[in-house]
């Protein structure tokens, strides 16, 4: 197994690009973006300078007995790894310090008065689809300066710093203006899930080509299985994110880049016009209902055998743990390729580093929130992470000697194949979150049949240059 | 020792004043201004920019698509409620017969009102949650159950764009009734036994009796209702959030305002755009109501 | 609303009946017809009613699979352990207990404040009292939307924000303006030769409210008691933005909360459970107290 998580690593040494959040729902949107209230008043502060004092035990500063408040994000990935790995190992580094830990669905909601109201907790695990907006909380200087913590020697290997026991291009991923603040620390894959057993059962395989995509679309259904399901009540964006794979296969990266720099003619680009209209396709073998279900609900039927290929990023295998009978087995493959002449190959993926992790700057131990960090990028904390959650972390090396679950041993295989060819993440889902909120509407309406790909370009096209020229919205840039 | 007047009244009323000026008044006026800022939250200060969140209203579809759910609320939610709730309250009251001597309740109306009743203790929240298993899309939905177990395939009341607001609507209903039978059934139950006796003395059938004497006694009660059915269809907020696909989908089909504040502010963090839409809103629900209680207002029968 | 005359809330239970003569009956049979037909329509609603309510509960003994396999049959086994996960992961009782705290707290000082304030305006002159009375009954028809950002920035800026006392002074000055457009109504009503006795006798005002109005006004302090208790219980919106922190939630919040949790852990047995956890007590109070919530309620309509 061991070879495989360096080939992992190895991989992933192109490029590791932001993330996106994790799967989230939430059944109110949060009393959210109250952040926004929280700037008001204060914004002199910009937190603590935490310095690195070189010292291998505590280069942070900790203060022994401070008490720390550790407030997790508990979807697909639970969070028995912060109380039972993460919160001893700080427990065994500063037994007096008390620790207090919060499980949430809903970290805007529950989190964004209290950054607003000043009082944030020590380390937040900020995902979900109804997470905060890490720039707005960056801009609004609510977000810690990591340098220190990234710079300080690491827990296993004090003669090395933090930032170098990482796999290349994670640190990066959490920098803005120069400086980090935010770790990504999960590795996720995105691409279609399968149950390898019921594959083998019916002598099928995974699709390539749209046109196989098609065929196989055909036989699943004359077996009475649904082909291809996602849940639109309140995931549609595993959808669009397919969507965005398939048009950046078609036409490179730069699709992609265009769509998150809002060119004009972005959209309407043929990439994503082509992109639409094949997934469109496959839109018709959606039973309707799919539309107002959520995802739990359409990965539980995935798991009884309902529905062959689902739309999802790699913590779907610990997610659905509890459903999931002894015989299926979780297996993934890239989305198929569109054309014969897509300029990325069948075997491109979107891996990025995800899941953020951060420290509020105004956190009444902000040094033990980075402290907490550092534990967290041990090989101990890694490892761990990986037991509990069933995901790889950005840790180097640290899955190393653990067996690996069949979705992780196909998440792996599915990098190694793809070598190069990544599909870079798009940020326009945090950036403009009006134009998200518009793509999730038009992915719905065009794979339920109810609009057509040009319209699905158009409406998402006049979507982005109404964003464009508002001058209320900062705009933001990225050159890859 | 006598207190004075004064004292005495600016005592009473001292707490109560203070309280509704720094929570309600306070907050309204301050979001009148809010309306014409630019306010995002980020800084500090928010510019002030006229009107120009109303032009932009104005031209944003999604506010008419909103507007235009509202106006259908406002009319088919107190007319079905209503309908229903005066044909069960009819029935109650005046289908039990002669009975005890006069137009006496049915038998059971007790336990009837007392179940009819019942939703409007619920929590709305509750409530949604509760139909989000009822309106499941797939035959394990309780009404898809029921139609299966008659050969009907599935209905998908919540992910067809010209059915989702109808059941969003058919929940409203479901709540409301039992209070509305409650109300008319006591003011039914005012109405002396002589009128419908004399009416029916006179020959009336059940349906005149119903239409001519049960009604126009009834109007006060069925004013009264019409505007707070009216209020309650400016909100449907909380149902449309829980059971609508996407929060107010498909393709916006079932989108309100309150849905469009709460993203505007609380998603967009455009507290400019989001209170100009309250604005509108509190324009409309003041409209609606005035105008019910002048176009409504009649004389009073006495008796 | 424009409801002139004003009358004491209707009394529980049918009105005395006056004296009738004895009525001409209907014909006999078609009166069974109609009887039996009337029946029909009842039990309907009825089944309409209690079905997604006995579904909840049932539904809280099956496992995932016979819900979704079988939503209409009849769970495999009686089993519990839904409603023990329920009870420790839920913490149903919890925010029960923190909604009490708050609703008892609120509602007392509501009734308190609210009733001061109605009293001094209904029965005492003085320049301005029209002018705070309409400031205060206009709050009617208020959408709550509009002032909820405003609103967040007030309590915060008073350091309340995430406290019960936040909430309580929040929910009395939302409250006020109904309970005191009905308690106006109500002592304007109250005959004043009692009270001008009082005051002849040296009693004070203050004494003259709470010992002799007060207590006459009975009838309408329960009635809007009710009231208040039933709109504060159920309220969503306030405490979702002013009470962020899960340890001091309320019913309502943590309803919405099992929501999204079932649909995370796909554990939907728990929250049918959790949700029928929700629902008994409300039931059972409903029941001990139906004659007074719903006489208390549909008077509070008329008014």
């Amino acid at each position: 197994m061991s070879e495989t998580i360096r080939d992992t690593a190895d991989v992933s040494r192109r490029q590791m690009l932001r993330g996106i959040g994790l799967t989230a729902f939430m059944v109110v949107p949060g009393a959210a973006v109250l952040s926004a209230c929280a700037t008001g008043g204060d914004d002199g502060d910009t937190g603590n300078t935490v310095s690195n004092s070189g010292d291998a035990k505590n280069p942070l500063g900790v203060k022994a007995d401070a008490p720390l408040e550790v407030v997790i994000f508990k979807g697909g990935l639970g969070d028995e790894y912060a109380t039972q790995v993460h919160e001893p190992l700080y427990k065994k580094s500063f037994p007096q310090a008390e620790i207090k830990h919060v499980a949430t669905q809903q970290i805007a909601q529950t989190m964004q008065p209290r950054f607003a109201a000043g009082n944030p907790p020590d380390m937040i695990a900020n995902a979900g689809s109804d997470n905060m907006d890490n720039l707005a909380l960056q801009s609004e200087g609510q977000l810690q300066d990591l340098t220190a913590l990234f710079e300080s020697p690491s827990v296993d290997d004090p003669s090395k710093k933090v930032k170098d026991t990482l796999v290349p291009g994670a640190y990066d991923v959490g920098v803005i203006d120069g400086k980090p603040y935010m770790l990504a620390y999960v590795y996720t894959a995105y691409g279609l899930w399968y149950d390898k057993n019921q594959f083998t059962k019916n002598a099928w395989t995974a699709p390539k080509s749209w046109d196989d995509f098609k065929a196989f679309c055909e036989k699943a259904k004359s077996a009475g299985i649904t082909p291809y399901a996602y849940a639109g009540k309140n995931a549609s964006y595993y959808q669009y994110w397919m969507i965005l794979i398939s048009a950046a296969k078609i036409g490179t990266n730069k699709v992609l880049l265009d769509i998150d720099n809002l060119e004009s003619g972005a959209w309407t680009n043929d990439a994503v016009r082509k992109s639409a209209a094949a997934w469109a396709e496959i839109g018709k073998f959606m039973d309707k209902s799919f539309e107002g279900l959520i995802h739990t609900e359409v990965q539980t039927q995935q798991n009884q055998g309902k529905i062959a290929l689902y739309p999802s990023g790699s913590w779907l295998e610990n997610e659905q743990k509890k459903e999931t009978p002894a015989t299926f087995e979780y297996s993934v493959t890239p989305t198929p390729s569109v054309t014969s002449s897509d300029k990325l190959p069948f075997e491109a993926v979107r891996a990025v580093a995800g899941e953020w992790y951060i420290v509020p700057s105004k956190a009444k131990n902000v040094q033990g929130g980075m402290e907490y960090l550092r534990l967290m990028l041990s090989k101990e904390g890694a490892k761990g992470f990986t037991e509990k959650s069933g995901n790889l972390t950005i840790v180097k090396g640290a899955a190393e000697g653990l067996p690996l679950s069949p979705g992780n041993r196909s998440v792996a295989a599915l990098q190694l194949a793809a070598g190069d060819n990544v599909v870079t993440d798009s940020r326009f889902e945090s950036w403009y979150k009006e134009l998200e909120t518009e793509l999730r509407t038009q992915t719905n309406a065009l794979m339920f049949g109810r609009s057509s790909a040009d319209q699905f370009c158009e409406n998402m096209q006049k979507k982005a240059d109404a964003i464009k020229a508002d001058s209320s919205v900062t705009k933001q840039h990225r050159d890859k | 020792m006598r207190q004075g007047r004064y004292p005495f009244i600016i005592g009473f009323l001292v707490v109560p004043v203070v309280l509704y000026a720094v929570f309600v008044i306070g907050p309204y006026a301050q979001a009148f201004y809010i309306a014409t800022t630019n306010w995002r939250g980020v800084s500090a200060h928010p510019k002030f920019i006229g009107f120009e969140n109303f032009t932009r209203l104005f031209q944003d579809p999604v506010f008419w698509k909103a507007i235009s759910h509202h106006l259908f609320l406002l009319l088919a939610l107190p007319v079905i409620t209503l309908t229903i709730a005066l044909f069960l309250a009819f029935l109650l009251n005046v289908a039990g017969g002669s009975r005890s001597g006069g137009m006496s309740g049915i038998w059971g109306s007790k336990f009837y009102k007392i179940v009819y009743f019942f939703p409007q203790v619920l929590a709305v929240a509750l409530i949604g949650v509760l139909f989000q298993a009822m309106y499941r899309p797939d035959s394990a939905g309780v009404l898809n159950g029921l139609l299966d177990l008659i050969g009907i395939s599935p209905v998908g009341w919540l992910t067809q764009p010209n059915l989702a607001l109808w059941s969003i609507l058919a929940v409203m209903v479901w709540q409301a009734v039992g209070f509305y039978v409650v109300l008319f059934s006591a003011g039914m139950a005012a109405i002396p036994a002589e009128i419908y006796e004399s009416a029916a003395l006179d020959g009336c059938g059940r349906f005149r009796l119903f239409f001519g004497v049960t009604l126009p006694l009834l109007w006060d009660s069925l004013q009264v209702a019409w505007v707070y059915l009216g209020i309650a269809a400016f909100d449907a907020f909380v149902l449309v959030q829980v059971l609508s696909v996407d929060r107010g989908g498909p393709d916006g089909s079932t989108t309100v305002i309150p849905l469009e504040i709460w993203r505007q502010a609380f998603t967009f963090s455009r507290f400019g755009y989001a209170s100009a839409m309250g604005v509108a809103l509190f324009f409309l629900t003041l409209t609606f109501a005035v105008l019910t209680l002048r176009v409504t207002r009649r004389e009073r029968i006495e008796y | 609303m424009a409801v002139t005359q004003v009358e004491t809330p209707a009394p529980a239970g049918p009105p005395p009946r006056l004296t009738r003569p004895p009525r001409p009956s209907y014909v006999p049979g078609q009166r069974n017809v109609f009887t039996g037909l009337s029946h029909v329509a009842l039990v309907v609603w009825s089944v309409t009613v209690i079905v997604p309510i006995v579904w909840t509960f049932m539904s809280s003994f099956k496992t995932n699979t016979e819900i979704f396999n079988e939503p209409l049959g009849l769970p495999g086994a009686f089993r519990l352990d839904a409603w023990g996960r329920a009870w420790d992961k839920a913490r149903i009782p919890e925010y029960m207990l923190n909604t009490v705290i708050v609703v008892g707290l609120s509602t007392a000082g509501t009734m308190l404040f609210g009733s001061m304030a109605a009293y001094v305006l209904a029965r005492y002159k003085f320049p301005g009292n029209r002018l705070i009375y309409f400031m205060f009954v206009s709050g009617m028809v208020f959408p709550v939307f509009l002032a909820l950002v405003p609103l967040f920035l007030v309590v915060r800026q008073l350091g309340l924000l995430d406290t019960y006392l936040g909430l309580i002074l929040v929910y009395i000055a939302y409250s006020l303006p109904f309970t005191i457009f009905f308690m106006a109504a109500f002592f304007r009503t109250l005959s004043t030769s009692v009270a001008e006795a009082a005051m002849i006798d040296g009693a004070s005002h203050t004494r003259t409210f709470f010992q002799i109005m007060v207590p006459m006004a009975k009838p309408g302090l329960i009635s809007i008691t009710i009231f208040n208790v039933l709109g504060q219980w159920n309220q969503y919106l306030l405490p979702i933005v002013l009470l962020p922190s899960q340890d001091k939630w309320v019913i309502t919040q943590g309803i919405a909360n099992i929501n999204t949790n079932a649909g995370y852990e796909v554990d939907w047995p728990s929250m049918f459970a959790a949700l029928s956890m929700a629902i008994v007590p409300m039931i059972v109070v409903y029941i001990i107290f139906q004659r007074q919530i719903q006489s208390g309620l549909t008077a509070g309509a008329v008014k």
